[in-house]
């Protein structure tokens, strides 16, 4: 494939991960790493170097609009990701010590009961009593934002704040073990456990994302799996879809993004228990 | 029981502000890079290697910023090394957000918040200071 080609075609492919990205507070890894290696050829360590640099791109694209707007909870956000930090620098020097077949498996049927939960609070809008949880009073783990989709202030306050800072743990661990991104996870603790609003829940993890993937950003390059071709279109296309995905966002339900995030949640499912039985997706 | 407020201070603004400044500043150094790269017949001449082989370092990979700078130094200019301090300066730009922050925390009295940004910067540095002993 002439260079050309492949750099406009990796650009427009980057442009819709990073609308997608945008919207569900994934980094664009999950669909990203896929498509670069299947149907561009690409290596897989070239292709991951290039989803750690998109889900930065993702990040600052996405997540510098969403803290002015109030949907990204800056202080959420930081607690948050103190949690999944440390958790990918536990599971890094935990990865080859605990075998990673039976985690995998785990895991699996862990996001299988998310799938299951997320789909009962499909209809759920917005939470509806105040949280009186004392760590997040005490953390200021709140916050308002203006909804132009309901056309109403909603205002809202983190449940459960030591399930969810578990929960941020316990996926930093995995992700750092199992070389996955935990940005799904991210969405997860945020509006099942903590039961934050839903667009919330992906505009926030928009934010830790960015963080989790510098703290990992250095070992890619150092590695070399940072291929400076590869990754300029996908960086540039990124920052552009997440750009558009904060507009779109504004004038979308909590119902419909999390609607539109079930399918990941599923693909993940699955995507573990294959792993776990020693099947590969890719 | 209060109810929830919203914390929506300068530091969201100033946060958000380096972010979106990072991001474009990497993004026009990347596309910069792109640019003179192209300008030089780079994309007609170039065969992409998308695999990669153990000990080559193809066109377009560095490992470290000493490669970097070697690459912006040489005469004629490494076009996509000027790409790589777009990319580096990227990945640099979330850590330049959390430490923005925490002097606007102390600045607010916030001790709390100002500490965990704290905790957060030093996992960074962990982790980079884990990529240099890698190298």
């Amino acid at each position: 494939m002439s260079l050309t080609i492949f750099s406009l075609a990796v650009l427009f492919t980057s442009l819709g991960a990073g609308v997608v990205g945008a919207i569900l507070g994934l980094g664009g890894g999950i669909l990203l790493v896929p498509i670069l290696t299947v149907f561009y050829g690409v290596d897989i360590h070239y292709a991951m170097g290039a989803s750690i640099i998109s889900v930065i791109a993702t990040s600052s694209g996405a997540a510098a609009s969403y803290l002015r707007t109030g949907l990204s909870n800056l202080r959420i956000g930081l607690f948050l990701v103190v949690a999944t930090i440390s958790g990918a620098l536990t599971g890094a020097f935990l990865a080859g010590v605990v075998p990673t077949r039976w985690l995998e498996l785990i895991l699996g049927f862990a996001l299988s009961y998310s799938a299951y939960t997320t789909i009962r609070q499909l209809a759920d809008e917005l939470p509806e009593d105040v949280s009186t949880d004392r760590l997040a009073i005490r953390f200021g783990l709140e916050g308002a934002y203006h909804d132009l989709r309901l056309q109403r202030h909603v205002s809202y306050r983190a449940r459960n704040v030591v399930g969810g800072f578990t929960a941020m743990f316990g996926a930093g661990v995995l992700s750092g073990m199992l070389g996955i991104g935990s940005g799904a996870f991210k969405v997860l603790a945020m509006d099942y456990l903590m039961r934050l609003p839903m667009k919330v829940s992906t505009a926030t993890s928009n934010f830790m994302i960015g963080l989790t993937a510098a703290a990992s950003a250095g070992i890619y390059f150092s590695r070399g799996d940072i291929h400076v071709l590869i990754v300029a279109p996908v960086a540039i296309g990124v920052m552009a879809g997440a750009y558009m995905g904060t507009h779109l966002i504004a004038y979308m339900r909590n119902t419909t993004v999390r609607k539109l995030f079930l399918p990941i949640v599923v693909y993940l499912a699955l995507s573990m228990i294959l792993r776990g039985l020693g099947i590969h997706l890719l | 029981m209060t109810e929830p407020r919203q914390v929506h201070t300068a530091v969201e603004y100033l946060v958000a502000r380096v972010l979106l400044v990072g991001g474009l500043a990497g993004l026009a150094l990347i596309a910069l890079g792109l640019g003179i790269y192209a300008a030089h017949g780079g994309f007609h001449h170039q065969v992409l290697v998308l695999k990669r082989e153990p000990g080559a370092t193809p066109p377009g990979v560095f490992s470290s910023l000493r490669q970097v700078a070697q690459g912006v130094r040489r005469r004629p200019i490494d076009p996509l090394a000027v790409s790589a301090i777009g990319l580096v300066l990227l990945m640099l730009t979330p850590g330049v957000a959390v430490a923005v922050a925490l002097p606007c925390f102390v600045a607010a009295r916030d001790y709390r918040h100002a500490t965990i940004a704290a905790a957060v910067l030093s996992m960074l540095l962990v982790s980079l200071l884990l990529a240099g002993a890698l190298h």
